[in-house]
């Protein structure tokens, strides 16, 4: 045997019948799945915009409380605005980036490994430009804030100051274990199995 | 914005035309004729939603094998089987041989199935290569399909041919 009779009997197989498109049904399953992933970019869309316009409502209004003194809550504000049009950013260039089925394999592959390997980077360094400027913004209020109400604010009390503090270690904690666990299960695994695949098409010997 | 529905003349045309694409694409990266019938309705859906991308620049059966093999490398099954778009009679696993006599059909089956075997045994893009190949595509469409160069091809082919007939050694003596 040698592959001209591997190619001979290749080409003379016949096709099974029945797998006739059934264009209703592709219809529906891609007006369904397209459905679905529109629903879920809008939900996480309105999420983050929400989220983080919400936060800014809630600075804004402090500040207004605060009247001249609550100058400080400018920067917070400012943070989390940064997050938001952090958020757009990195929502257009996943949108610009990403290459279709229909590309060539290798250029395929490689898009996808930059990409994850993107993802991973902005996995590993969420407590930089995520839960830092978080951080810093819930800083720049309580401070704001004990500054000008130095009397009636209970978080003078070290006991609730600790509270608060531990509080919000808790939460930033939690959301970078999340972070660290999406980055095992999901994204190193998926980067490993596609550099092989860019190693295997790329090996030659 | 939402792109343009696909043409449904185009897809249908298509899909006839090249069928054996997606047959053996998805036979070639699938173990059971379940499996195969799952990944050839995912490569349908593909192509139907990726059809209004197509700008003419590649040939359809390029374009096509593109979807296809792009769609199969990293095609998962599914937990839940959907529904079938082949005939549940219909046995993906064992495919007649054309023009042939029984006796001949039934050698050729098998030489098919082990063939299949081995195809599906091998490293994921030695599967596209040797697939390309056994379809008869030249070294340009295969570059053009892959995105590596020609001669990086031929190089990849060799390794891939070579691996092939390992696997097939032990095959093509139960067989003769």
């Amino acid at each position: 045997m040698n592959w001209s009779d591997y190619e001979a009997a290749w080409k003379r197989q016949e096709l099974p019948v029945g797998i006739d498109a059934d264009l209703p049904t592709l219809r529906a399953t891609f007006e369904a799945k397209s459905r679905k992933m529109h629903g879920a970019s809008l939900v996480r869309d309105l999420t983050e915009a929400g989220a983080g316009l919400a936060v800014v409502g809630a600075y804004v209004f402090f500040w207004w409380q605060l009247k001249a003194a609550g100058w400080p809550m400018a920067f917070a504000i400012a943070l989390i605005l940064g997050l938001c049009g952090f958020f757009a950013r990195e929502r257009f260039r996943a949108r610009r980036l990403r290459l279709g089925a229909d590309a060539p394999l290798l250029a395929k592959v490689e898009a996808d490994i930059a990409e994850l390997r993107h993802q991973g980077r902005l996995v590993r360094t969420v407590w930089a430009w995520y839960l830092a400027p978080c951080a810093g913004a819930i800083a720049i209020q309580v401070a704001a804030i004990l500054h000008r109400v130095p009397s009636w604010n209970p978080l003078h009390r070290p006991a609730v100051l600790l509270g608060f503090v531990a509080f919000f270690a808790l939460v930033f904690w939690l959301v970078w274990l999340i972070n660290r666990r999406a980055l095992r299960k999901r994204i190193e695994p998926r980067l490993d199995e596609l550099e092989k695949l860019r190693e295997d098409l790329l090996s030659g010997s | 914005m939402s792109p343009p529905p696909p043409s449904e003349s185009v897809f249908t045309s298509w899909v006839e035309e090249h069928r054996g694409i997606l047959v053996k694409v998805a036979r070639s990266f699938t173990g059971s004729p379940a499996d195969a019938a799952d990944l050839q309705q995912d490569l349908m859906l593909q192509i139907w939603m990726s059809l209004p991308s197509y700008r003419g620049q590649a040939k359809p059966s390029t374009w096509i094998y593109r979807v296809c093999l792009n769609t199969a490398l990293t095609w998962r099954r599914g937990t839940a089987r959907r529904e079938r778009l082949v005939e549940p009679g219909a046995d993906l696993g064992r495919l007649p041989a054309r023009g042939a006599s029984p006796a001949e059909a039934a050698g050729q089956r098998d030489l098919l199935d082990q063939l299949y075997q081995a195809i599906q045994g091998m490293p994921r893009f030695d599967r596209v290569l040797v697939l390309l190949m056994l379809d008869g595509l030249a070294y340009r469409e295969i570059a053009e399909v892959t995105g590596l160069t020609e001669n990086h091809v031929g190089v990849a082919l060799t390794r891939a041919r070579k691996r092939l007939a390992e696997m097939m050694k032990g095959a093509a003596d139960e067989l003769e």
